[in-house]
């Protein structure tokens, strides 16, 4: 368990989730898969404060995962906003700024 | 210098009058009066400026700085009045005088609106010649040569209804225009290298040596080129015989007198320049004599009164012009002189017979002595000056030419020339025996012109003849001219007064006996020529030939560029735009309104950062 | 041991990654994160930040994937139609992206720590003397979230 492999792993996460990003159509399905990416940004900030011992690595990942909190919740209410006024939730519906 | 500037002013003040007034100008005859009071003025001042000078014996000039320049010379604006420029502006003044009071006359049947305009024309015209005169450095005399083109145009194509005449100012204008090319180059080289434009002080720079050479040759070169266009040498004659669509007086002021013989006097002017170049008077010289001899072949074929004196008038140019190359500007200038006296006359005197018979033709013409007798004497009077017999005007003038000529080592030009006097004998002599005598009477009932045009036709016959005494003053004028080094009055060898007086005897005699005694039929001597007679008639297919150069050369580059500026030029505008639309189309549909397309941007930026984070 | 742990939760986290990526029913989405943060809890805790990791299953898991369940619940789950969007060019950039970040992550210098990094003590004590700033700031983040969420989510009334 090196930090190398750790962070290997992080990015793998991270790149599956950019993936579910851009090609997700369900609204709600992309902010889960930006949740994967948060996870993953978070292992790796902890690993990188493990391998050298910094415990500000692990404030830094608790505010990151307060605001994550507070940005889901904004987000889904966003989320039920659209599905009130667009009546649709798939992004390829909420394209009004097209052009 | 008062005289001198009113001998400006009188034409000037008409013209401005009648332009700016159009009541007055359409009025008809106030309008002719008020020009011919314009010209009288200036023929009254002319003539007290010329006593001035000849009894003062030397030039007198009259400098105003128009712009003052701190660096370099200063452009100025001057009067010159020495023995040539006062004479000539007695001769212009003179003869336009009794142009005008012809035209009273001769015009009478236009309209009063038509009439008016044609007066200020002449206004502008006699304002513009005298001012070329008069001037004092060549920018002055390029800008009222300009004038005079401009003048020439308008009275040229006077009768702006009929499309012949529009064509013919356009050539004249086109024509002369191009020796004007010329003409600037010429003004700037000098310019360039000697720094003035004032007559004086180039002379005095070449003088010194310090305008020589390459420069001096072009800018000499160049000022020819102008004299080409406006006297009508070889290759630039081809716009004088349709010059004739004008008027007839108008003919008889510019294409005599007048606008043509301003090309030599020109020339006259920087003689001293010419000196100095001897390659240029080569040129000058050699063209002369080609220009009067293929003007007289022309003269031969012709029908038409007119053109037969236009190409006359060319044909003399040519002397004129053989005279300045071969080094005597004086001769030249008693030529233009006389010259001036009896072309007018000749033109005068055929617009009477024009006048009365209603047409130009001199084979429908005939037996006209009898019915015109005075017009009849008067027109006989020309034709033995321009054939140069003796004690005409014209036989001093030509022989000062031809003597010049053979003194300045021309033996070949000379042969040529005394053959071309020879031929002009003829072809006036023809005309006098086709019109005014022969067997058959004109048709209609032709009679006297009224005393307008009478009376100018008679003061100029009395000229024509009695004006060979002027010859002694001719050096006399020089002498009191800027350029005093010039030119002794040598009495010619007997061998040229000889040769001319035999000539003209054969040229007359031979028209004697084809026209009028008939001896021999001309018709079979054209027949037996058909082929030589074709190209006489063409012209010497020298307008054939601008007409090709026009059209090949001209409109083909004009197409190739238009060519160019459609497809070249729009084409890259027109790429240009299609391209841009292109990349529009394609980067609108990267706007699709969807945030995960910015995503892709997003992530794609993130790659190339970490990349070249890591790629150091 | 921990090599073994460590591999074990790797794979389980990269799979449920996986499955949340794909996974046609949303419900099964929301599960398979909650599989994912779960496993990544377990690495924290291998990572010797056993308050992280409570932290991330409390709320993480419990707090914010429940609040996904009951969106869920009021916009609907299923997406008409094909899950993705134009996978390809999706799945081109992602491995892109992952290639630049291994390679970049195999460039660090190797370390393994392995000692104890952290008691809550200890994190509570950080947090209270040189993250006292962001601490109140984040408290003002969470009120503005809050207002937020709930301005944006109420039905509008008839005026």
């Amino acid at each position: 368990m090196t930090l190398a492999t750790l962070l290997v792993v992080a990015a793998a996460v991270f790149a599956i989730g950019l993936f579910g990003v851009l090609a997700r159509r369900h609204a709600i399905g992309v902010l889960l898969s930006i949740e994967l990416m948060f996870n993953a940004v978070n292992l790796a900030i902890v690993s990188i404060a493990w391998s050298r011992g910094l415990l500000a690595g692990v404030v830094l990942v608790l505010f990151g995962i307060a605001i994550t909190v507070a940005e889901i919740a904004v987000g889904l209410a966003l989320v039920l906003l659209a599905s009130r006024v667009a009546k649709s939730v798939i992004l390829d519906d909420l394209s009004e700024l097209k052009g | 210098m008062t005289d001198a500037l009113l001998v400006l002013a009188g034409p000037l003040a008409a013209f401005a009058l009648l332009s700016v007034l159009p009541p007055l100008r359409r009025s008809g005859k106030p309008a002719a009066a008020l020009s011919i009071a314009g010209i009288g003025v200036s023929l009254l001042a002319a003539v007290a400026l010329f006593a001035r000078i000849r009894a003062a014996g030397a030039p007198s000039i009259l400098e105003i700085v128009w712009a003052p320049m701190t660096t370099g010379p200063s452009i100025t604006f001057g009067l010159l009045a020495d023995g040539i420029s006062a004479s000539m502006a007695v001769l212009v003044a003179f003869v336009a005088l009794l142009v005008q009071v012809y035209s009273l006359s001769y015009m009478s049947e236009e309209k009063p609106a038509a009439f008016g305009r044609y007066y200020t024309y002449h206004s502008l015209f006699a304002f513009a010649m005298l001012g070329l005169v008069l001037a004092h450095n060549l920018l002055q005399t390029y800008v009222f040569w300009e004038l005079v083109g401009l003048g020439s145009y308008l009275l040229i194509g006077f009768w702006f209804e009929k499309p012949a005449a529009g064509r013919a100012a356009l050539k004249a204008f086109w024509t002369t225009r191009l020796g004007d090319v010329g003409f600037a180059i010429g003004i700037v080289v000098l310019w360039s290298s000697a720094g003035t434009f004032t007559f004086t002080e180039l002379f005095a720079k070449a003088d010194s040596g310090l305008l020589t050479g390459t420069v001096l040759t072009l800018g000499v070169a160049g000022i020819y080129l102008g004299a080409m266009g406006k006297s009508a040498q070889f290759p630039f004659h081809i716009w004088l015989p349709d010059a004739m669509e004008g008027p007839t007086p108008v003919s008889a002021l510019i294409h005599a007198a007048t606008m043509v013989a301003a090309g030599v006097y020109l020339m006259v002017r920087i003689a001293p320049l010419l000196a100095h170049t001897p390659q240029v008077a080569t040129v000058v010289f050699s063209i002369g004599v080609l220009t009067a001899f293929l003007a007289a072949t022309m003269a031969l074929v012709e029908s038409d009164i007119k053109r037969i004196l236009a190409f006359s008038t060319v044909s003399q140019l040519g002397f004129m012009m053989a005279a300045v190359g071969a080094g005597s500007a004086s001769a030249a200038y008693f030529h233009l002189v006389t010259h001036a006296f009896f072309k007018a006359l000749l033109f005068l005197a055929a617009g009477s017979l024009i006048h009365a018979v209603h047409t130009n033709d001199i084979f429908k013409m005939g037996r006209l002595a009898r019915v015109m007798p005075v017009t009849t004497a008067c027109f006989a009077a020309g034709a033995l000056a321009l054939s140069g017999v003796i004690p005409t005007a014209g036989f001093f003038s030509k022989d000062e030419v031809l003597a010049a000529v053979l003194a300045g080592g021309h033996p070949v030009g000379f042969a040529i020339l005394v053959v071309t006097a020879g031929m002009t004998a003829f072809y006036i002599g023809r005309v006098f025996f086709v019109a005014m005598m022969g067997p058959t009477n004109a048709p209609g009932h032709p009679h006297e012109p009224p005393a307008a045009m009478k009376t100018p036709l008679i003061v100029l016959a009395v000229l024509a003849l009695v004006a060979g005494a002027l010859a002694p003053l001719i050096p006399r004028l020089f002498a009191a001219s800027i350029a005093p080094q010039a030119l002794a009055f040598e009495h010619a060898p007997f061998l040229v007064p000889a040769l001319g007086t035999i000539a003209a005897g054969i040229g007359i005699a031979l028209a004697l006996a084809g026209y009028q005694l008939r001896v021999f039929d001309p018709a079979n001597v054209r027949r037996a020529f058909r082929p030589l007679v074709t190209v006489l008639e063409r012209r010497w297919y020298v307008d054939d030939v601008f007409e090709f150069g026009y059209r090949f050369a001209y409109l083909k580059i004009s197409n190739a560029v238009g060519w160019v500026d459609r497809y070249i030029v729009d084409g890259l505008v027109n790429a240009v735009t299609w391209a841009t639309w292109l990349f529009a189309g394609r980067l609108t549909a990267m706007q699709n309104g969807r945030v995960q397309s910015a995503l892709y941007a997003t992530a794609f930026g993130l790659v190339v950062l970490v990349w070249l984070a890591w790629a150091q | 041991m921990r090599d073994l742990a460590f591999f074990g939760l790797a794979a389980c986290l990269l799979a449920a990654a996986v499955a949340v990526v794909t996974a046609k029913s949303l419900f099964r989405a929301v599960f398979a994160l909650s599989a994912a943060l779960v496993a990544t809890a377990g690495l924290y805790l291998l990572l010797s930040a056993p308050l992280l990791a409570a932290v991330q299953i409390l709320l993480y898991t419990g707090g914010v994937l429940t609040l996904v369940v009951f969106a869920l619940v009021v916009a609907g789950a299923n997406t008409e139609g094909a899950r993705w969007r134009q996978p390809l060019p999706a799945a081109f950039m992602s491995l892109a992206v992952f290639v630049v970040l291994a390679v970049s992550a195999r460039a660090l210098p190797a370390a393994s720590h392995v000692s104890g990094l952290e008691s809550g003590k200890d994190v509570g004590l950080l947090l209270f003397s040189d993250y006292l700033v962001p601490f109140e700031l984040l408290s003002v983040l969470l009120l503005g979230a809050v207002f937020g969420a709930l301005l944006l989510a109420r039905k509008d009334r008839p005026e």
